[in-house]
């Protein structure tokens, strides 16, 4: 397999394993030196650009002569500038080459092309194009000009490494971390015996919560229980061996590129440490919301100037290793007495006396920028898993709810001409989506147009004035009620629904069952 | 010496909010209102409709039209003969686009006007193919009206869908291909049975169309209606209309893997925003070198312009072929990506 046939397979499989077990065959049945330099260009590591996007554009211009403006109407509409050269200036008919390695030629090509001057660059790439397959030219030009993305992460990829050569995740990461040198010997380098430091450097099973109704907090013991925040962050574990310190978050992804304040900050902590705690956004004096993590989560480069914008830091609840020592096995209580001593930024906790006390906690979280509360059984050990009778969590209703696009209408007034009245839905039992509610409200104007757009090129069926659309676009909606409904199909009724968000992050299959409603409404009713 | 006056013709064809309309023969082309006559180039939905008291189409399309319309006058015409109404000479000519449709030839004596309605050049055998037709002016589609647009050869695509095919019937997944169910199934069908003798279960809206092609001499490879009690995962390609997706039917063949064959899966973007895994670029509609070779060979010396990026194309026609051209606005909706 080739860098060529890898790209196709990620490109068009969704899922995570199917992409994962394409990079395995790569990093299998590849040449080294090919998968040395895949590795380096899917984990973000080239980013040196060797061809500027103007002299692309100028290349696209020679070849268009005088219709210019032809080149930019398809510019405009494939949003790509690889793409959109790769479309009209490849060889059509040629097919991709699957086996043969590609990347160490395409680097020699850029190297001998940045060379030159503009004009003649731009007639020998046109020459290059003309010869390439529409993906060959394609990946040659986004590889070239820097904007290299497949929608595989770097974690991803790590595992990927990490099956196929058999070695542990947490060490393959260890051992990416630092320079990267693409050159043939690149897996050998990495299958080298683990050391000590690799070993205390993985992190630990993570200890997740239930969730309670209020009925089931009235049912706990409160003298039991210890109480603290549940914070709307990245949960993560901070790690500090003799050598090292790490940031793993739980959806296994070490993230420690991806918080250097944080790391840091960490510098005057004792080592043989494991920390369990939540990233948040902002200082403990000013939260941050979540969408402020997310882009220290989507940034490649952490800049100077990103760090000051969208600050972050780490609140400890649970000390999971100390001084070497495995704690897991000690009660809650010891572990958060332990905790205290250290010099940490460090999640309040509290000992109820009666239900009230969990009470009052609930309620200033809102005030507190918490999304809830979390209950932990003051003697529990801490184990992986969602074990029952360890934590819970006891959240505010958020009443919100994710859902599908299925019908759209011409809004009124100044917004006539766009389709802005949604008919949103949600799944049932049976895997149908049912509609759950109408809104109007909510979006850009700007991101009414683009939405517009794509619903008149999605329509299935026109219904009068209704158009019926692919179910593909998700919207968050906010609402502040839900009642039980016999004229809906599905069952309910919300009230003031509206659209907080359109959820370009998320795919159809990702939005709400109405289950989710029936927690909402348990929840709310039980007060 | 003529008068400023008699050189100023009326035009042969204007727009009404019913839709193009000739009132030399007083009839409608492709009507989205009831009218009283209509003269229709295809059966897809955004062409023809239903309510009008008199149709006209060409000679085998007149199946398909039944079963969009329901029981109506329905009045076939062989392509190339022509017909009078009022004192308009009327001809279809193939369209390449669906089996029966058409483009429509409309002479007054005084000039010659052709619609091509949707059209395409590349071969399909499931329809005739396009036939080139002079005239003075042409009103022409334009739903890939950029040089993007440019179809690879059914080779190559077929190539790929096979490929794609037996992948994932290795693993173990069932592949679904997501098309219109009146004319791109049957096209896709067609070419399977040239190339292979493999089979197909197809979704209830394309098994009613199938049987019309079939009854019109189109050889389709084999093909079942996908049944409720087949459960698990299917070596046959599933063919199923876009609407399926997320809904019940899939549910049977799990674990599905999705494809869209469609002009638009040209662009990577729209194919991902789709959530759809696999594309393949197969168009009933003219690309953008057609759409220019067929205005050449027209001759026409006015060119109108509909669907899709009508901007585009006139602008092009205007200021590098210098053929006189204008956008042909329609009143409302027309566009939709339906049949694409
Ligand atoms: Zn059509």
């Amino acid at each position: 397999m080739n860098f060529i046939q890898l790209f196709q397979m990620l490109d068009t499989n969704q899922s995570t394993n199917a992409k994962r077990s394409a990079l395995v065959e790569f990093i299998e049945t590849a040449h080294p030196l090919e998968s040395a330099l895949a590795i380096e260009a899917l984990t973000g590591r080239r980013e040196r650009r060797q061809l500027k996007p103007s002299l692309l554009k100028q290349a696209a211009y020679q070849a268009f002569a005088d219709e210019s403006w032809l080149f930019d109407e398809c510019y405009a509409a494939v949003g790509d500038l690889s793409e959109t050269l790769a479309i009209l200036l490849a060889d059509q008919e040629a097919v991709s080459q699957t086996e043969d390695p590609v990347l160490a030629q395409w680097q020699a090509c850029q190297r001998e092309l940045s060379k030159k001057e503009p004009d003649a660059l731009t007639s020998e790439l046109l020459g290059l194009l003309s010869v390439m397959s529409r993906d060959e030219a394609f990946l040659f030009l986004k590889l070239s000009s820097g904007g290299f993305r497949v929608g595989v992460s770097k974690g991803l990829v790590h595992d990927a490494i990490a099956r196929a050569i058999d070695m542990d995740r947490a060490v393959i990461e260890e051992r990416m971390m630092g320079a990267f040198i693409p050159d043939e010997d690149w897996l050998n380098r990495l299958k080298e015996p683990v050391t000590q430091n690799e070993l205390d450097a993985r992190p630990l099973p993570f200890l997740l919560a239930n969730p309670l109704s209020e009925s089931d907090v009235l049912e706990l013991d409160p003298t039991g229980v210890a109480v603290e925040y549940k914070w709307d962050g990245i949960r993560a574990q901070l790690i500090k061996t003799h050598e090292t310190i790490r940031l793993w978050s739980r959806g296994d992804q070490d993230i420690t590129e991806q918080f250097p304040d944080i790391i840091e900050a960490a510098t005057t902590l004792p080592s043989q440490l494991i920390l369990d705690g939540e990233i948040l956004a902002g200082s403990p004096e000013q939260l941050q919301t979540f969408n402020e993590l997310q882009t220290r989560l989507n940034r490649k480069r952490i800049t100077q100037n990103l760090l000051k914008t969208n600050p972050a830091f780490f609140k400890a609840y649970d000390l999971l290793r100390f001084d070497g020592e495995d704690m897991r096995t000690r009660p809650l209580t010891v572990r958060k007495d332990t905790l205290s001593q250290l010099n940490v930024i460090q999640s309040q906790v509290i000992y109820p006396a009666s239900h009230q006390d969990i009470q009052t906690m609930r309620l200033t979280a809102r005030a507190e920028g918490a999304e809830g509360v979390m209950i932990k059984d003051r003697q529990s050990t801490y184990v992986g898993g969602r074990k029952t009778g360890h934590w819970w969590k006891w959240k505010l209703d958020p009443m919100t709810a994710d859902c599908v696009l299925i019908y759209a209408q011409a809004g009124h007034g100044r917004r006539a001409s766009l389709h802005s009245d949604y008919t949103l839905a949600c799944w049932n039992q049976n895997n149908e989506l049912v509609p759950v509610a109408k809104a109007y409200s909510g979006l850009t104007d700007a991101e009414l147009k683009t939405i517009d757009q794509w619903i008149r090129k999605h329509t299935l069926q026109k219904f009068g004035p209704v158009r019926q659309v692919e179910a593909v676009q998700v919207f968050e909606i906010g609402f502040e009620g839900i009642a039980r409904s016999t004229r809906h199909k599905s069952g309910i009724a919300l009230r003031f629904p509206r659209i907080l968000r359109w959820r370009q992050d998320v795919g159809p299959q990702d939005a709400d069952h109405l289950s989710h409603f029936e927690t909402l409404m348990s929840d709310s009713n039980a007060v | 010496m003529v008068s400023k006056k008699s050189r100023h013709r009326d035009p042969l064809i204007i727009r009404t909010p019913e839709g193009l309309y000739c009132p030399k023969a007083r009839a409608h082309i492709d009507p989205w209102r009831p009218v009283d006559c209509a003269l229709i180039t295809h059966a897809h939905a955004d062409h023809a409709r239903a309510g009008s008291k008199h149709y006209h189409c060409a000679l085998g399309g007149e199946g398909l039209l039944t079963k969009r319309l329901g029981q109506h006058i329905i009045e076939p015409h062989p392509y190339g003969e022509s017909f009078s109404l009022g004192d308009v000479q009327i001809s279809f000519h193939p369209a390449g686009h669906v089996l029966g449709s058409a483009q429509i030839r409309l002479d007054d004596g005084e000039s010659v006007w052709v619609i091509t309605g949707d059209y395409k050049r590349d071969l399909d055998p499931t329809c005739q193919p396009f036939e080139p037709v002079s005239c003075d002016v042409l009103i022409t589609e334009a739903t890939f009206a950029l040089p993007i647009y440019r179809w690879p050869s059914m080779d190559q695509v077929m190539d790929q869908l096979f490929g794609w095919w037996d992948h994932h019937v290795r693993n173990r997944r069932t592949p679904v291909l997501l098309c219109y169910s009146l004319g791109k199934a049957q096209r896709i069908m067609a070419e399977i049975k040239q190339r292979s003798d493999r089979s197909v279960q197809v979704h209830g809206a394309v098994a009613n169309l199938n049987i019309e092609y079939e009854k019109q001499d189109v050889e389709l490879c084999p093909w079942q209606r996908a049944s409720e009690s087949d459960k698990g995962v299917s070596t046959d390609l599933i063919i199923a209309p876009p609407q399926v997706a997320g809904s019940s039917f899939l549910k049977r063949f799990h674990p599905t893997e999705l494809a869209m064959a469609s002009g638009w899966m040209q662009v990577r973007g729209v194919r991902r925003r789709s959530a759809i895994q696999q594309g393949f670029v197969v168009s009933d509609h003219a690309d953008w070198n057609s759409l220019i070779k067929t205005v050449k060979q027209s001759e026409a010396t006015k060119v109108y312009a509909t669907h899709g990026e009508t901007r585009v194309l006139t602008r092009y026609l205007n200021e590098h072929l210098g053929i006189a051209s204008e956008r042909l606005e329609t009143a409302f909706g027309i566009e939709d990506g339906v049949d694409q």
